[in-house]
Parts: C-alpha cells; structure tokens; sequence
C-alpha cells in the first residue's frame, strides 16, 4: 500500500521553505508567518493529470531539523523524485543541499532530483542578496544531471511548474506494470479459451 | 569566576524552611476525625486502567513513592506545626544511580556572591528583568555547554553555565553529588542525568521534590526527540557536542512543558484531565477507532485528544502507557502549530514506555471541522499509509454516528463552574482518581479567573500536595486557613481531593462540603473520568 502513485519527497535545510512550497503546490496558499518547524514528516497527495495520464502525486514534506537527518532515509526510501531545496540567501543551505543529493546517489539510484532554489521573491525585491550565482548553481546541477528551478512560494512563481516538470517527467512502473500483467493475464486467459474451443 | 571553597558550604538541612510561610500565614486546626463523615468513593474503576496508575511522585523511578497506601484507615486530621514538614526536602533524591549512594544532603551557599559576582560580566543576567524571574531552569552538559535556558538565551550566560558546571563538577570531584543550595529567598537544584545537568534557581515556594519533579519532566522531553541510547551515544562520542543543533525546534517543546509545569495541575497530579463525554457516547467513539484499526498489527496506541484532554486511549492489550508519557504527547500535540496543516508521521520516544527507541506517531487531526487530535503510535516504520486509511475510516464512521458533533460539544463547552454542584462554600477543587491517573476540577471562578488568581490557587494546592505527600510524613488529611482561603486536602486509597473553600468557612461546613464534592463526583452520568481500559 502506498496511498499514491508516485512518491515525492522534499528535502532541505530547516526553514529553506519545504512545508511553504508544498502549501502553495497543494492548497495554492501563502502565510506569511514565523517559521513553524516540521514535525517528522508531513503528508499530502494531490491528483495530477501530465501527458494524457492522471495519477495521485503523494508528497513528503520532511523536517529540515538535524535531529531528524539520521532518520531521512525513512521519508526518502523508494522516492520517484526529489525537490532538494536550499534557501537562495543562504549559503549553508546549499551546501547541505548537496550533502542530501550525495546521499540520495548513494541510496535511491533511480530517484530524479531537482534542485530548488527557494524565496526568489526576497531577492528579486532586494531584501537580501542571493549567496551562490544562478550560473555556478546551474552548472553543478547540470554535473549531477539534476533540473534546476527558483520558486518563490510567496509569489507562486515556478512552483506549479516545478511539480507539472516532475509529473511529466515520472515513469509509473507500479501502475503500468499492474496493467501490462492486466493485459497479460487477459491474453493468457483468451488463449486458454480459445484452445479449449 | 568567581571560587568556591569548601568553606562557603554549610549543611543547612537542619534549618531549612521551606515552607515557613504557609506556616506563619496559615491557621492551623486540630479537628475531630471527619473521616466518618466522609464517602468512601472512587469513580468505578475497571480491574485494569488504560493508564498506569500513579500516585503523586512516581512518576519518575527514583521519586518519593507517596506513603498513602500504608496509610493506617483512621489518622486523624494532622496539626501542621513549624517544623513537622521541613523535611521533605531531603527527599532530593539523587536520581543518578551511578553516584545515588555517594551523594550529600543539603548544601547552601553563605556568601550569595558567587554567584553574584558573575552577574557584573553578563549583560543579560543584570538585566533586572532576568533577574526578577521567579523561576530559571537551565540546562548544560556536564562539560559546561549550554542547552537551554528557559528566559534568556542561553548564549548570553555562558559564564553562568560555567559557574553551575563548576559547582557541579567540584562537589562532584569528592564522590558526591550537589542537590541545592539554600539562600534567603532563593533556591538552586541540581539534576544530573548522564551527561546533562538540570538546574533551577527559584523562588517560589515550590518543594525540592516538586522542582525535582519539573526537572525530570523537562529531561524526559529531550530523551523523548532523541531517544536515551541517543544522547548517551552523542556524548560518549564527543563530550564537548553542542546538544542544541539536535534540539533546534524542540526548545519550544520545553518553553511549552514549563509554561503548563507552572500553569497547570495536571503534571503536579501526575494524572490527565478527560474530556467530558457520556459513557455510551465514549464507548461508540472507542469502538469506532477499534473497529477500524483492529486489521492492524503492531499498533500499540491510539490515542485521541482535545483542547488538551483525552477523548480516548486504546491500546494493545498487555501495554500501558504511562501517565508522564502522556503528558509529553499531549505536550507534542499543543505546541506543535504544525500537525494542523498536514498529516504527519513523526518518531516520538516515550521514556516511561522504552527510554532507547522510537515510535512511530501517525498524528492528525480529525476534521477542519472537529479539532480533536488523533494519534496512532506503532513500532512499524512502514507503517503509515495503513494508519492514513485507518484514520479516513475512523472519521467517516464517526461523522456518520454523528459523533464528531459529539466532540465538537464537548470541546465548546466552557466546562462546569463550581457553582453548579450545590456547594456554596468550595471555591475551586481538584478531585484525581489515582488508579485511572486522571483528574477533574471545575472552572476556576472568581477570585481564580484572573492571571493571579490562578496562579495563587495553584500555589495553593501546590503547598496542599507538597505537604500531604512529603515522604517523611506524608498525611491523609490537611486543613489550612489563611486570610485569603482555606484549604483541605484528603488522600485515600482511591483518590486525592484538594479543596480551596473561602477563608472563614467552618470546619463542619467544609466537611459537608467535601462530602457533596465526592458525591458529586460519584454520580457516572458526568462522564468525567474513562473507567475502562479499552484494547484492539
Ligand atoms: N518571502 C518568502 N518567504 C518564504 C518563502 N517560503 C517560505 N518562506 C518563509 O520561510 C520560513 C520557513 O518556511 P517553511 O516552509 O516553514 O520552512 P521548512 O523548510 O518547511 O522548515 P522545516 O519544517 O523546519 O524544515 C517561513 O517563515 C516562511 O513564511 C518564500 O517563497 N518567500
Ligand atoms: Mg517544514
């Protein structure tokens, strides 16, 4: 049982903006507010439609608190896909950005990352400047093969898209391959029948 | 820094005074024995409780067992002199095994200035605000590194972290252990567990086994977000770790667990307050959760809470959950703002159930439109989409039974005030059944309504509780007049009753009183208490 057909997982740093993107891809709403931390792990699923397909996206919204990071492989274990999120004003942030890909290479070889570069909307008003340029981080994104995308969850910018990129580029092995054995079965069956007429 | 010589250390155990202003305040009364004039009366209890039973103190393993078991059927009501209660403080139990039986009684320091000496550094501890604190806890590992400081940062009192570590670490070099320190007016205690130390600077009147108590508390909450094996671990590793990176977002977890440690009876009962339902209301709601998660294996709790009271507790038969741990998922569930958004799948520890691992808590609430909070605990890592199905089931049921609206009252109402049970003279009462660890109390009316009021009541049942269960002489049956109220506490096997009447009222009449309470409280159609102990 997995409560949906494709599972996505959100990884970063605490307060890069995890629990806000995945509001705003779900419910389409923004609160301003002070950070609340992440319990654990948060669920959501939402229906998706992407190449003439509509599947259930479930997503992990995972606590970004070090207590927790010994214990991610519990959140991440079997993920289709991963939005690896870093805060665009924060360095640190990036840096254990990479850490969480590093580790997912290591752990789930067929979980696609996308990198997410997060609040575009305080540096686009210039609130805060941004701590690693849009280039160097396009180009090791580009070096692991992983999509790079800025959202501003504030704004909605690129977060609809970010999740419809993730939707049209997932394969549904558990789905197709129930089908496939469907038809199989089905063809097995016919044949039997039609020997024995 | 400021030395500390052995000189500067006096044994003061002998005039202690802790609560020498109860004493000087409080009226107190010989009477005759009322304990005929008493109903003998506990809510039904089944033969097993969902809760372990608790009796006040324990707890935590090394507290003070309260003595009401061995308590002799008719003592008397007990005078309160001066002196007779003083001791208790000596319970300051050493809660470390490792150095429980090298450890000395009570120090106090003579000159207040070491400790004074330290604040001229610090801009925050002359702050007079900070200061004028009643009550300082603070937490440091035994190499000195602050963890939390309950007003302040902690950063900004590092040489007062140290001077605690000192303390700590000198008394600790003779093979003993320090407890507390006695002051004009203020306290000092000790905690050691492991590797941390927990201290409290306070000065209320709060006894060394009640602050032990709080303290105990406050660490079960961090080994519940890092397990006991954890932290142990952690510190064998590097004993200078900076314990805070792994509790970044718990402190409000601790600010949470000493704002009700200082607002709230429930932790100083030991015992949980019910939300009030009518049995048979209770029983379907029980029998939905039941029902709908009785395919699933390796479930060891669900539990459902609202407006910081239990709806319900089932649980896998032949487990119990303790009433501390309890209290630290209720604790999880009110400060945590974020389980509203989403459903969650969190690891919790419960120390009282196994202090080493985890748990696995599916936690939701139920509806938008009923904010009861649903916890599943399960040692089953796997285990969460099982428990999400579980949970849709559980409130179609329920909405369909008409039973979230049944919830939904309950948790609207504002709660009985204590006029509505005939008993003019009580002001306010807190009735525990001890054998389920729960409690029942009225809402506070004047004078108990306000800021102060509560916190002066609470205070008041604090010195009630504190001088029933001092484990030197714990007492059955406690009568205190002062100028602003009086105060009976009775104890008995089945229950603890604390009662604050208005401060002239008659010995007669409060015992008529009391009586009406028990009565009162007897009747099963308040649906005050759960009494059965449901299991999958
Ligand atoms: N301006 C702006 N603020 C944002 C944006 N996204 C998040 N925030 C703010 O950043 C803070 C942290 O956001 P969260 O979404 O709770 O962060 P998180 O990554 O889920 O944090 P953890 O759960 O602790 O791991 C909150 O105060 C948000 O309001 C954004 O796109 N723009
Ligand atoms: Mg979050």
């Amino acid at each position: 049982m997995s409560g949906a057909d494709f599972k996505v997982v959100l990884l970063g740093t605490e307060a890069v903006g995890k629990t806000s993107l995945m509001k705003r891809y779900v419910q389409d709403r923004f609160h301003p507010r002070p950070h609340i931390n992440t319990i654990g792990a948060a669920f959501a699923s939402k229906s998706v439609s992407s190449r003439g397909r509509q599947f259930v996206m479930g997503i992990w919204d995972t606590a970004g608190s070090e207590r927790y990071y010994a214990m991610s492989q519990l959140y991440y274990r079997d993920a289709k896909a991963a939005v690896v999120c870093f805060d665009l004003s924060e360095r640190v942030t990036f840096d254990r950005a990479k850490q969480w890909i590093i580790e997912l290479r290591n752990h789930e070889e067929d979980c696609k990352i996308y990198l997410c570069g997060t609040k575009k909307d305080v540096i686009e008003d210039g609130t805060k400047a941004r701590a690693i340029s849009h280039e160097k981080v396009l180009q090791f994104s580009k070096g692991i093969g992983a999509v790079y995308i800025e959202t501003s969850s504030k704004t909605g910018e690129s977060v609809v898209e970010l999740f419809q990129l993730i939707a049209d580029n997932c394969e549904l092995p558990s789905a197709k391959g129930k089908e496939e054995s469907v038809k199989l079965q089905l063809s097995k069956k016919s044949e039997t029948c039609c020997s024995a007429s | 820094m400021a030395v500390i010589c052995p000189h500067d250390v006096v044994n003061m155990a002998s005039t202690m005074k802790s609560n020498e202003d109860l004493d000087e305040s409080g009226e107190n009364h010989e009477g005759k024995h009322p304990e005929g004039n008493l109903l003998h009366f506990e809510p039904e209890v089944a033969v097993e409780s969902m809760l372990v039973p608790t009796d006040s103190f324990e707890s935590f393993e090394q507290e003070a067992p309260a003595g009401s078991a061995s308590l002799q059927p008719d003592s008397n009501l007990l005078k309160c002199q001066n002196t007779e209660e003083n001791t208790p403080d000596k319970v300051a139990r050493d809660t470390d095994t490792n150095v429980a039986s090298r450890s000395i009684s009570e120090l106090s320091l003579v000159s207040e200035e070491c400790i004074e000496h330290q604040h001229v550094e610090e801009e925050l501890s002359n702050s007079k605000e900070w200061r004028s604190q009643e009550k300082h806890i603070f937490i440091l590992s035994s190499a000195g590194k602050p963890i939390y400081s309950r007003h302040g940062s902690e950063d900004k009192l590092v040489t007062l972290f140290g001077v605690m570590q000192a303390l700590v670490s000198f008394i600790g070099d003779d093979g003993d252990t320090i407890r507390s320190i006695h002051t004009q007016g203020t306290s000092f205690l000790f905690l050691i567990k492991g590797p941390i130390i927990l201290a409290c600077v306070y000065k209320s009147r709060e006894s060394v086994a009640q602050i032990t108590v709080q303290l105990n508390y406050v660490y079960s909450q961090i080994v519940s977000v890092l397990t006991l094996e954890q932290l142990t671990r952690i510190f064998e590793q590097r004993r200078n770790y900076d314990l805070r990176r792994l509790l970044a977002g718990a402190e409000r977890l601790i600010d949470h667990l000493l704002i009700a440690l200082e607002t709230q009876p429930a932790l100083l009962l030991g015992a949980v307050q019910c939300l009030p339902l009518v049995s048979t209301t209770r029983d379907a709601i029980t029998n939905v959760i039941v029902s709908s998660c009785n395919k699933i294996k390796k479930l060891v709790f669900a539990i459902l809470v609202g407006g910081n009271q239990l709806v319900t507790l089932i649980r896998m038969k032949n487990f119990f959950l303790h009433p501390a741990d309890l209290h630290l998922i209720l604790n999880l569930v009110n400060s945590s703002e974020s389980f509203k958004a989403a459903e969650s799948w969190t690891p919790i520890c419960l120390p009282k159930f196994s202090s080493d691992g985890f748990l696995h808590a599916h936690v939701s609430y139920l509806a938008e439109d009923c904010q009861a909070c649903l916890l599943l605990l399960t040692v089953d890592p796997d285990l969460f989409f099982p428990l999400s199905e579980a949970k849709q089931k559980i409130v179609e049921k329920l909405r369909r039974a008409s039973l979230l609206q049944s919830i939904n009252a309950a948790l609207a109402h504002t709660g009985t005030p204590v006029s509505q049970l005939g008993v003019p003279e009580a002001r306010h009462f807190l009735y525990k059944c001890k054998a389920t660890a729960q409690f029942w109390g009225p809402v506070p009316a004047p004078p108990y309504q306000t800021t102060e009021g509560a916190k002066r009541l609470l205070d008041q049942y604090r010195v009630l509780h504190h001088r029933l269960h001092a484990p030197a002489q714990p007492l059955k049956l406690l009568y205190l007049q002062d100028n602003a109220e009086t105060m009976l506490g009775w104890v008995t096997t089945g229950f603890e009753l604390y009662v604050a009447f208005e401060p002239l009222v008659t010995k007669a009449n409060a015992i008529g009183a009391v009586n009406k309470i028990v009565r009162w409280i007897k009747k099963d159609d308040n649906g005050l208490f759960i009494t059965n102990a449901p299991t999958f």
